[in-house]
């Protein structure tokens, strides 16, 4: 499902240039599930960002399904991204001024989803993310576990192919942490392939690979199954 | 403590040069529009209010009625209303009458056409100038043939020479010996007077009697009361004494009259009546200004809240530590204050050196002749310290409040919703600014609109192509055969087409008010009044005026002498609804018969503020007020027409200075009011709407800045930019938008209360409401999308990320 090559970023700034990915290559297969792990600073989001289509590599080929999608314009990464990609993120980054149901709701209306389809693929995620029941809070209202859960029904509500998680449970206690880990295994049982940056050894031992990075390479693949 | 104040207000400005820059510039332009608008306005009311006595003097308005209906309201009344009021109650203690007259003056060598000359009572010079230069006042204007120079008159025909004592001649007959020298009328005056004649010479010519009566219409009376006698007790006594003195006569013909005292201070601000000494000034434009004024100040003020309150979240942080560092709420609040003060401060700067340079454009738009002396006045200065109090106050603080009271714990955990706090206030206020500019806008059009209807309307007269010459003044009795010559050689000059002679040419109110007039055989009662312009065989034709039934005066009927043309309106006054049912019909006129041999159309005779009159045109051949001359050819070639005409008239009129004007420029100051008042208005309006741009410029900054987490997940949300721009765009129009629900209705009213003080208007229609208000949105959306396409076209990556 994506096959990047020799990838490559470079941040400029006024003062220093940081080579953030240095000429990075893997493969990652359709249902697959990829932990990324490594010491701060070492590239992961950047990968991440570049593998959501938020941002472009400097070079190197970054394969799509099969298409080179490296050079895309804007438009074209954005079409593709609200079509085949979830995200999620350790500061949940739901919108503060909108109701559980209308974050979730939102790659929909993007979509272009009708309203009444709109409303019953929602509920039916919340009521699976267990969480149905809030649909009319404020984000500000719910529990950091809670909030986590919206940004994965959110992220999964469109049917992505592709969940990208950086650091899902970097903000929850065990026992959330756990239970959104339980989520993404049980979306990746059902087929969408998922990419989860991690610290933690034991959350990636959900998945079924680990990809070790170092700064902005890759150091060794672990297989775990 | 205030060092700490002044280090922290002043690096917040320099940090936040956007939120700075925005304010100083709003309140400085806001400050100096209001302080220009403000000497305007205190010029107009400052009006004849520096006279000593100006709150114990009022001028006595006469309104006639006809059969019980309001036929004419003069300025200057009928000439024994002054004399009865005085004489009848002690409570007045003097009078002050004026006649207005014109003619040639001259001395020596010296000639000058005078058109601001008043015969004067005794009264005049005790009530309204008591000071001299030369001579003195008391029984100046006693004696007959007399008269009193204001100081540039006296300097304009006797130099150097002491003037006392020393003969002017009015048109070249009637010498008046100079008594006395007073200063000359201050700009803000409505009686502007060079030269004034003395009563008793006015009194040898007419007569008593005609001083006395009730029936001749424009003299001015002005009565001063014994300090604290009540005017209102004063006007209500009035009614009983007309009815003592002329009550029988007036039944006999149904007529009536009211008078009204004016104070001399409101006489410049109200309706233009008849026969003014001088346009007065428009009170509705004092009144559009001083809102403007208003708004634009009040705009800037609105920004400064809107903007500081936004920054709230920004400062909240801030605060939040201050407080936990055991700052007290009245500490915070010095803090906001001192901030609004420096702003205010660096923005009156700011506007003193914007008024200083904008001053001469000021003057030239607004037809006014302020200048820096006003940075002498204290009213300027008091102004000044008032705008800037209350703004430092009004609009510090309130965000000082708002900023204050956050609690500590809510700002440090992050807990105030970012984009709601405040942000009812901030729509509200939006919605004032956007509303008012909306009126501001529709104002500004609807003036030029107005403008420009009036300027192109058909006026049923051809004024274009025409020199007209003042007639003489300085004459004999060999006039008639003087002015056969003259016309006779001019119409020899090349490029003149025709020329006639009447005593009035379109531009200004027909003088010649005649009462009295009716159908011969007719009730006394159906006697009415009529404008008369008195002219000649050619007159209606030059003018291409259209006749609806019968002919013009001609030379082939000797009876024509007896003949009057009356148009429409006259037609109705005089009961008739067909032109053609007044034909031939004869009319008394002054003890006099005339036959109705033709009807014209109605024709603008002034700006088309004023409605139609009745007008009856007499046959005078020999009218001498006004020569109009048809010209050919193009302006190039007029100067040469000009100075061969002046060559004729000179020889055939020695002793008359030569003036003359062309009838459409002379016709188009009419409208140099209302044209400066539309581009007075218009510029003001503009200012306005910037300033309130620039408001929404900031707010537009800052609350994209504050969204930047939201957008960047809207668009990993799949949120395209297109979608991203509209979402910020709708909610940024939206007050806009409800601005203009709210402008609309409030705009309809106040301009179909300015638009009635024009006879002939546009009506409004919705048209001028669209164009402005997409103008307004076209510009809000501009600036608003500065903002947010930089915000929608943010790397989502890097907007969270930031996070
Ligand atoms: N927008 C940016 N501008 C400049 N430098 C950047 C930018 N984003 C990332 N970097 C730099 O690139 C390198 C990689 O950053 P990245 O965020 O990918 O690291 P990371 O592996 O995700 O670290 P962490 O585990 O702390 O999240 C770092 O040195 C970082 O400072
Ligand atoms: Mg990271």
């Amino acid at each position: 499902m994506i096959k990047i090559t020799e990838l490559q970023k470079t941040y400029r700034t006024e003062e220093v240039e940081t080579i953030a990915l240095n000429k990075l290559s893997f493969e990652v297969k359709e249902g697959e599930f990829v932990s990324v792990m490594g010491p701060s600073g070492c590239g992961k989001s950047t990968l991440l960002n570049i593998l959501g289509l938020l941002d472009d590599p400097d070079g190197g080929s970054f394969l799509f399904n099969g298409i080179e999608v490296a050079h895309f314009n804007e438009r074209k990464r954005a079409d593709l991204r609200k079509r085949n990609i979830g995200f999620v993120f350790q500061s949940f980054n739901l919108i503060d001024e909108l109701t559980v149901f209308e974050n979730v709701e939102l790659p929909l209306i993007y979509l272009g989803v009708k309203g009444p389809e709109r409303k019953q693929r929602v509920e039916k995620v919340l009521d699976k993310m267990q969480i149905m029941h809030r649909r009319n809070h404020y984000p500000q209202q719910l529990s950091g576990g809670q909030q986590q859960r919206v940004a994965v029904a959110r992220a999964v509500v469109n049917n992505p192919k592709l969940i990208l998680a950086d650091e899902p449970t970097g903000n929850l206690d065990s026992s959330n942490g756990n239970e959104v880990m339980t989520l993404l295994t049980d979306l990746n049982e059902q087929g969408t392939t998922i990419i989860m940056v991690t610290h933690s050894e034991h959350d990636s031992r959900y998945s079924h690979r680990i990809i070790r990075m170092l700064d902005g390479q890759t150091v060794t693949e672990n297989i775990l199954i | 403590m205030l060092t700490n104040f002044f280090t922290i207000a002043l690096r917040n400005l320099l940090k936040h040069k956007i939120f700075s820059i925005i304010n100083i510039a709003g309140l400085a332009i806001g400050m100096a529009a209001a302080l220009l608008i403000f000497q305007y306005v205190r010029f107009e009311l400052s009006y004849d209010k520096f006279e000593a006595h100006a709150a114990d003097i009022y001028r006595i308005q006469m309104d006639r009625y006809n059969e019980g209906k309001l036929s004419t309201r003069w300025a200057a009344g009928t000439a024994g209303i002054g004399p009865v009021v005085k004489d009848a109650f002690p409570e007045v203690t003097s009078l002050a009458r004026l006649y207005d007259w014109r003619g040639v003056m001259s001395y020596q060598d010296k000639e000058f056409r005078e058109e601001n000359m008043y015969f004067a009572n005794d009264g005049f010079l005790p009530m309204f100038s008591s000071a001299t230069t030369q001579g003195s006042i008391t029984g100046a204007l006693s004696n007959v043939n007399t008269a009193v120079l204001t100081t540039s008159a006296a300097r304009k025909y006797f130099g150097s020479e002491n003037p006392i004592g020393k003969n002017l001649l009015l048109n070249k007959k009637e010498p008046f010996t100079v008594t006395a020298v007073v200063p000359d009328p201050p700009a803000n005056t409505h009686l502007k007077f060079n030269i004034l004649l003395s009563w008793p010479t006015w009194v040898k010519w007419v007569g008593d009697p005609m001083t006395t009566q009730w029936g001749w219409d424009g003299f001015f009376a002005y009565i001063q009361l014994r300090p604290g006698a009540d005017p209102h007790q004063l006007e209500k006594k009035i009614p009983a004494v007309i009815q003592a003195k002329w009550g029988e006569e007036m039944k006999k013909s149904k007529e009536g009259i009211v008078v009204h005292l004016q104070s001399l201070g409101n006489i410049h601000l109200s309706p233009n009546y008849m026969l003014e000494a001088e346009a007065n000034g428009d009170g509705k434009a004092v009144k559009f200004l001083s809102i403007i004024a208003l708004f634009i100040i009040a705009i800037a003020w609105i920004n400064y809240i809107n903007l500081s309150t936004a920054r709230s979240i920004e400062r909240a942080k801030e605060v939040g530590i201050r407080k936990t560092l055991g700052s007290i709420r009245r500490d915070l609040i010095g803090q906001f204050l001192f901030e609004s003060f420096l702003i205010n401060s660096f923005a009156v700067i700011l506007a003193l050196l914007l008024i200083l340079a904008c001053l001469p454009i000021f003057n030239a738009v607004a037809g006014q002749s302020l200048n820096l002396s006003m940075l002498s006045t204290a009213s300027f200065w008091s102004m000044l310290i008032g705008i800037f109090l209350v703004g430092t106050v009004l609009s510090g603080l309130y965000p000082a409040f708002v900023l204050s009271s956050f609690k500590p714990i809510a700002v440090l955990k992050g807990r105030l919703a970012t984009t709601s706090h405040g942000s009812l206030l901030r729509q509200t206020l939006v919605i004032g600014q956007f509303a008012a500019s909306v009126l501001l806008m529709v104002g500004t059009f609807t003036v030029y609109r107005q403008l420009n209807y009036m300027q192109h309307q058909d006026l049923g007269v051809q004024i274009t192509q025409t020199l007209v010459l003042k007639g003489p003044r300085v004459m004999d009795s060999t006039y008639d055969n003087k002015l056969t010559g003259f016309r006779d050689e001019v119409l020899r000059v090349p490029g003149v087409n025709s020329i006639s002679a009447s005593t009035e040419v379109p531009g200004h109110k027909v003088g010649w008010n005649a009462g009295g007039i009716k159908e011969v055989g007719a009730d006394a009662t159906k006697a009415r009044q009529y404008r008369v312009i008195g002219v000649d065989y050619d007159f209606a034709t030059a003018f291409g005026m259209h006749f609806l039934a019968g002919r013009n005066f001609s030379r082939d009927f000797r009876s024509d002498t007896g003949a009057v043309l009356f148009n429409e309106s006259a037609v109705k006054n005089m009961g008739f609804n067909k032109p053609e049912d007044v034909l031939n019909k004869r009319i008394d006129f002054w003890g006099k018969q005339y036959t109705i041999v033709g009807v014209v159309s109605n024709h603008h005779q002034e700006s088309l503020r004023e409605s139609y009159d009745a007008h009856i045109f007499r046959l005078i051949p020999d009218a001498n007020t006004y020569y109009s001359l048809k010209l050919t050819g193009s302006r190039d070639s007029w100067p040469a027409t000009i100075t061969a005409v002046k060559t004729q008239y000179k020889s055939f009129f020695p002793g008359n200075p030569f003036d003359y004007f062309f009838l459409d420029d002379r016709f188009a100051e009419q409208y140099k009011a209302d044209q400066q008042f539309g581009e007075t208005f218009g510029i003001f309006a503009g200012l306005a709407i910037f300033v309130s741009c620039l408001g929404l410029l900031g707010l537009a900054a800052f609350v994209t800045n504050q969204r930047t987490k939201e957008i960047g997940i809207r668009k990993i949300a799949g949120a395209s930019v297109g979608n991203i721009l509209s979402l910020l765009t709708r909610d940024f129009m939206r007050p806009v938008l409800l601005s203009f629900l709210i402008a609309i209705p409030l705009t309809w009213y106040a301009l179909e209360k300015w638009l009635d003080n024009y006879a002939f208007r546009i009506s409004l229609t919705p048209l001028l409401f669209i164009g402005p208000a997409l103008l307004i949105l076209a510009i809000a959306l501009l600036t608003v999308t500065t903002q947010t396409l930089k915000a929608a076209n943010t790397n989502p990556a890097r907007s969270l990320r930031t996070e």
